[in-house]
């Protein structure tokens, strides 16, 4: 389709504008009036899943620049997530008990502080993950995941164990739900102009040659690790982010942020939504968390019927909702699948 | 640190329990594995059905016939020969379609299965836990008591062991299983039928997985969520010992449920913290795991 308009110069506005912002750009714009718009739906359990997709989409944002960008899994992204949450947890307990209420000043230096804490996190784990590459860097990532899961579930004394931490109440202006989701909105809308920036610069480029070879790359005279370690600790210091906003909107944390299913949503959220495109994992946000939010309401069958609806999007939706809007509209820049090995056995069980 | 040798037996008998346990879990998963490349996430949640099927085949049983302890042998039986046949199924109509996708795909189909089956135990039977109670007169043994049903699932968890390195070394279709391990294409391009050995393994996997779960029944009561728990300890053992090892995967297991078991004089509550810590280091040190071959790395 590129190459039969490609020559017409009667091409309209729209298709033009398109053409310059991309298919990214395009559903960056509607998210970002769809978002604004939503305190004006009746109620306020709209903007409270809206909450939820901001800070989840982040977080499933920044595991794509591990994977979509980089060519690795981290099944291990929660425990940055859960760092994030937990340090501004903690220090919104400490300034509660030495003034009873938290102030602004404490809370937003509560939510500041784990910005370096995740990201030095990131850099600790990084730091041996990227010694190795695919399943291998899959595992290790999950296996310190784990590690910092169960630090946290039972060590009683400083985190609260499985119990968490409850009464995380911010300070009054950001108790009223339609507050805090502006101030998410601002919050997650400077991260993903912040995570674009990154992804169009040098660095972001080196990020996608890594993922298509390494080798390659490191003939180029790109350092590989160190190039991979500062993605993953940019990676892990977003999720940290995301984190710290989830403990003032939920009011509490549990260890369950730092599991393997907590580190599970964000590679779901990326796939559904497709690992290839920039706005792919908060398109995933938007569909798994309004899918969740809703379904909940209707059956108390959601797993199963979550099930079955992710069982059909991975079987039928590969590469997820926006590469089928993409093949439909007819752009091509999105990630190629790998071709079938044609000495594979397995092409041909599938043809059966 | 206690020095009776009483309590020291028992948690040295609890740990080889649940040593057995983890091995008879985590073999089928190195098995799919190693010669599928798919990371079944399902794995414990196929378990946690064959539990909740083998205790309704036993309640079933006992009220029919009359109760008997007994009962548990043709109970485990019939669940392993169910759990088979749907691991057979679940093979040829869903995971088949996912050997050609990347890993996440894979975590993404199988967490499907999860949620589904999960789902599936809270529609049939509910959210309460399930064990099989067994007549069964604990042992005496150094001043303190030992339930003898250890023993027996020592003994079934070594004998599974034992039969699947038999199978794997000694029989014709174990041979092709190994070789798939090493080069799947040079296997299928003498002429073997890769498609009914992917099944087979699955199956096999899921069905020993079963039978470990039927086993386990009268000391273990099973719930929803003890899958979650499991499936990444079960990674824990396969990594340690080694992709698509069986020695392994078994050393593994007894080094993972001892350090579970002994853990709780040093550290209680913090049993899965060390575990993890000991996969890391292993990840770190060697990561084809400790009997893995560097091979395929």
């Amino acid at each position: 389709m590129l190459s039969s308009t490609g020559g017409n110069k009667k091409m309209g506005f729209i298709t033009g504008f398109y053409r310059w912002i991309g298919l990214s750009g395009t559903v960056a714009i509607i998210l970002g009036l769809g978002f604004l718009l939503v305190p004006l739906l009746p109620g306020e359990f709209p903007v409270i899943v809206a909450v939820e997709i901001l800070i989840l989409g982040l977080f499933a944002m920044s595991f794509n620049l591990i994977y979509g960008y980089m060519g690795q899994v981290s099944f291990g992204h929660a425990a940055f997530f859960g760092l994030g949450a937990y340090t501004t947890a903690l220090l919104f307990r400490a300034f509660q008990a030495t003034t009873g209420e938290i102030g602004y000043l404490d809370f937003f230096l509560s939510l500041l502080i784990a910005i370096p804490v995740s990201a030095i996190g990131a850099l600790v784990v990084g730091f041996f993950c990227v010694r190795l590459t695919g399943i291998y860097f899959a595992l290790l990532t999950l296996a310190f995941g784990e590690l910092l899961f169960y630090v946290v579930f039972s060590w009683y004394g400083f985190t609260g164990g499985d119990d968490g931490i409850q009464g995380l109440l911010p300070p009054p202006l950001f108790r009223n739900a339609v507050n805090y989701y502006y101030f998410t909105l601002a919050v997650v809308t400077v991260a993903v102009a912040l995570l674009w920036r990154i992804t169009q610069s040098p660095f972001g480029y080196s990020l996608r040659m890594l993922r298509e070879n390494q080798q390659r790359a490191a003939f180029l005279g790109i350092n590989v690790r160190m190039c991979m370690l500062m993605n993953f600790m940019i990676a892990g210091t977003f999720a940290g982010i995301a984190g710290a906003l989830w403990g003032p909107f939920q009011r509490s944390v549990s260890p369950v942020l730092l599991g393997w299913m907590e580190s599970g949503i964000a590679v779901f959220m990326t796939l559904i939504g497709g690992a290839g495109f920039f706005t792919g994992p908060m398109v995933g946000s938007v569909i798994y968390t309004a899918l969740n939010a809703y379904v909940t309401r209707f059956t108390i069958y959601w797993p199963l019927t979550i099930g079955i609806i992710i069982l059909v999007l991975v079987l039928f939706v590969p590469g997820g909702v926006l590469s089928v809007v993409d093949a439909r509209i007819g752009t091509y820049h999105h990630r190629k699948q790998p071709k079938a090995d044609l000495l594979d056995v397995s092409a041909e069980g599938r043809r059966e | 640190m206690p020095t009776d040798i009483g309590s020291i037996l028992i948690q040295l008998f609890s740990g080889l329990s649940r040593a057995m346990m983890l091995f008879l879990l985590s073999s089928g998963l190195s098995l799919i594995f190693g010669v599928m490349d798919i990371l079944n996430f399902a794995h414990a949640t196929l378990w946690l059905v064959a539990g909740y099927l083998t205790y309704t085949v036993f309640q079933f049983l006992s009220t029919t016939f009359g109760d008997n302890a007994l009962f548990i042998v043709p109970a485990i039986i019939i669940a392993t020969g169910a759990m088979f046949v749907l691991g057979w199924a679940l093979e040829r109509f869903l995971v088949r379609r996912m050997y050609q996708r990347e890993v996440p795909e894979q975590l993404l189909l199988t967490f499907a299965l999860i949620l589904i089956f999960g789902d599936l135990i809270r529609l049939i039977w509910g959210v309460q836990n399930r064990r099989i109670f067994l007549p069964i007169e604990p042992v005496e043994v150094f001043d303190s008591y030992i339930n003898p049903y250890f023993f027996v699932i020592i003994v079934a968890g070594c004998g599974v062991a034992g039969g699947l390195w038999w199978f794997l070394h000694r029989t014709r279709y174990g041979k092709i299983v190994r070789a798939a391990v090493y080069s799947r294409d040079m296997v299928s391009a003498l002429g073997i039928r890769i498609p009914t050995i992917y099944a087979g393994v699955f199956a096999l996997g899921v069905g020993i997985a079963a039978f470990s779960a039927g086993v386990f029944l009268p000391i273990m009561p099973i719930g929803l969520g003890l899958d979650m728990d499991l499936i990444v300890q079960c990674f824990a053992v396969v990594v340690i010992g080694g992709f698509g090892s069986i020695l392994g995967t078994f050393v593994a297991s007894i080094i993972v449920g001892i350090v579970y078991s002994f853990s709780i004089f040093i550290w209680p509550g913090g049993a899965l913290a060390i575990i993890f810590l000991i996969l890391v280091a292993v990840l770190i040190w060697r990561p084809w795991g400790l009997f893995g071959t560097e091979m395929r790395y």
